[in-house]
């Protein structure tokens, strides 16, 4: 399949709104993780989206829930390739391709509570425009005027990583010209609980490949990427590889096969070789068996020398948005000439055999391997790369 | 979309109707039966994973592919649901809310929307492709396209099944209640042989004429949950219907099937 021509892509995490506060956080090697604005009665750090968000127009307030203004703040920063798109494009040849885990939850855990407290939700709670996973796909398409086909994927961990793939098939087989992939995802009470009842939260800081990782951090956020099949590309979606471990519900096969499946896809759809690969954006959650997995499949696929970075620990674990948002770290990898230094406390696992940089590394990166991994054994490989 | 595709096997479950075939001769199990699926595609350690809507689900895959003769262990899954495990959300909220309880780890791993595709995956030791998609009342039309996208691009045959568990009544307590349903179709290239029917999926419509096919007598308990459409497809084709074929039944955007033979 051709690649994927990447004309346009939005950031929304812990680390601020746009391109210019993540690179300048992704330099520095500061951190978005912080306190849980939620109360819990457990620690844990989260990665929570802190700047104000962009309201939905008044006829839209029916809608109007955190995920989508969050949305609505991603659109409006590809505002310009989207409209020059859409001049190139018509909008039913412009899909809407998006992936979620948690979709409304935060919105209906919230109306719940009151639920139970009171025996009625709120006035203003409607499930099928604030839960649904279709919910914020009428929102894109509302706001956007994009009438392609459109639909949420969701694969838990792996969601956005999906968006990607599915573009590449429609637009390779003509069906689409355009459209708008990538995903979010919001903090909730549900998910930090459950990732706490897995015992899998680190209370502090996470620390992906150190020898004292003790779990994840859950983040919020997103990125929206416009995809073309013609246009002047920022970088390329150069092959995808989409596998199953068929192993466990929640836990990774140990030695990452269905990782190495994924990456091993997504260099054979690239037509790349692992000495093609610059760096790695690591799914690097930070518990003891992902990234034990993860660098014993990188070290068969690529060997032990291509640098590794986990921007979770930056962001925490967005879920359902990570692979989209590493999508575009590992976009601006390649567009900026700089690695993030991986980040976290203590020294990196002498079990882990490959190359985790400590310090900020400045070189040509051209092709960029992003990992994904989620419940279900759902794994996704991205291979991004130069124009 | 213009891109045909032949139509190979087809899966189905309703409660009362436990797969397509008994849905064909609308032979009605009766109703002091369970009624339930039967599960029996997953494992026995993933059958007591899987909710209702997921052994409907793997009820309706297995059925799906032996029809087709395709086999479990490389065939890609795109699973549809619009609300996917909402109960198993619902039982979270509870124990939050109602029972202040800490949360069952294991009922946490199968709420998320991909726990049927996960633990079918598993149980068929399927290491490729698998995926979950949503989309509403376009579900139907969007697991289709999803589907058709990989056959277009390489892929020899696909399982396309939609679920929806029954409407959560409290969380949709004034939109008309549903029931559970499961129905799958394979897709594989135009000229594979065996071919039950061949269908494209057409742009959405906002003018709703031109449908030619009547939807399945489901009934209403049925007919309004948002999989109904593909219930539609899977009886149309056993019907050797040719015509235009509404996925929605009229609450989303609009999306149609072209089937012939």
């Amino acid at each position: 399949m051709r690649p994927l021509l990447v004309t346009g892509y939005s950031m929304l995490s812990a680390l601020g709104r746009g391109r210019q506060h993540h690179l300048d956080a992704l330099a520095s090697g500061t951190t978005g993780l912080g306190p849980s604005p939620i109360p819990l009665e457990f620690a844990t750090a989260t990665g929570d989206v802190k700047v104000a968000l962009p309201e939905l127009p008044t006829e839209m307030q029916p809608w109007s829930t955190r995920l989508a203004r969050m949305a609505t703040a991603l659109l409006q920063d590809i505002d310009e390739p989207l409209r020059r798109a859409r001049e190139k494009w018509r909008p039913e040849r412009i899909a809407i391709l998006l992936g979620t885990s948690t979709a409304g939850a935060e919105t209906t855990e919230v109306a719940y509570g009151q639920f139970v407290k009171g025996g009625k939700f709120p006035r203003d709670y409607d499930f099928q425009r604030q839960h649904t996973f279709g919910a914020v796909l009428t929102v894109v398409r509302k706001l956007t005027g994009c009438n392609g086909p459109s639909w949420m994927a969701s694969t838990a961990c792996t969601s956005s990583g999906k968006s990607f793939a599915t573009a590449q098939r429609l637009i390779a087989s003509g069906v689409i010209d355009a459209a708008i992939v990538g995903g979010l995802d919001t903090l909730c009470t549900m998910t930090l609980q459950g990732f706490n009842s897995l015992q899998a939260l680190d209370r502090v800081a996470c620390r992906p490949f150190r020898a004292d990782r003790n779990g994840i951090n859950i983040g919020e956020g997103g990125s929206f990427a416009l995809v073309e099949r013609e246009g002047d590309a920022r970088v390329l979606i150069e092959g995808v590889g989409e596998t199953s471990d068929a192993y466990h519900i929640s836990a990774p096969h140990p030695q990452g096969l269905g990782a190495q499946a994924a990456m091993h896809d997504a260099l054979a759809a690239a037509g790349r070789k692992p000495e093609d690969i610059d760096h790695v954006n690591a799914h690097g959650t930070g518990t003891h068996l992902n990234d034990t997995a993860e660098a014993n499949a990188i070290k068969a696929v690529l060997g032990t020398d291509v640098p590794c970075v986990s921007t979770k620990a930056y962001t925490g674990h967005t879920l359902g948005a990570a692979a989209a948002l590493e999508m575009a770290f590992s976009a601006c990898a390649i567009e900026e000439g700089f690695l993030p230094p991986a980040i976290g406390d203590g020294d990196i696992d002498p079990k882990i055999e490959v190359k985790i940089p400590t310090e900020k590394t400045t070189g040509k990166f051209e092709r960029v391997l992003s990992n994904s991994f989620a419940f279900g054994g759902n794994n996704v490989s991205l291979l991004i790369g130069a124009p | 979309m213009s891109i045909r595709v032949a139509v190979t096997g087809l899966g189905m479950f309703l409660p009362g109707f436990p797969n397509a075939t008994a849905w064909a001769e609308k032979s009605e199990l009766p109703t002091d039966d369970p009624r339930k699926p039967s599960g029996l595609p997953f494992d026995r350690v993933n059958r007591r994973r899987a909710s209702q809507m997921g052994r409907a689900i793997g009820d309706a895959v297995a059925e799906a592919m032996a029809a087709a003769n395709v086999d479990g262990v490389t065939t890609p899954v795109i699973v549809g649901s619009s609300i996917g495990e909402a109960s198993a959300m619902l039982g979270l909220l509870d124990k939050m809310w109602r029972e202040n309880e800490p949360m069952s780890p294991a009922v946490f791993t199968v709420s998320v929307h991909n726990a049927a595709s996960g633990l079918l995956s598993i149980s068929l030791k399927n290491k490729g492709y698998t995926t979950s998609i949503a989309a509403d009342y376009d579900t139907p039309a969007a697991t289709l396209q999803e589907g058709i996208g990989l056959i277009a691009t390489g892929t020899q045959a696909v399982v396309c099944v939609c679920a929806d568990e029954a409407s959560p009544r409290s969380l949709l307590e004034h939109a008309p209640h549903w029931d559970m349903l499961s129905a799958a179709v394979v897709l594989q290239p135009e000229g594979a042989s065996g071919a039950l029917a061949h269908l494209t999926v057409d742009d959405c419509h906002e003018d709703r004429s031109g449908i030619s096919i009547a939807p399945a007598a489901l009934g209403e308990g049925f007919s309004h949950n948002p999989q109904a459409g593909m219930a539609d497809l899977v009886d149309a084709i056993q019907r050797a219907q040719a015509g235009t074929l509404a996925l929605d039944r009229g609450n989303g955007r609009g999306y149609r099937v072209t089937l012939d033979t």
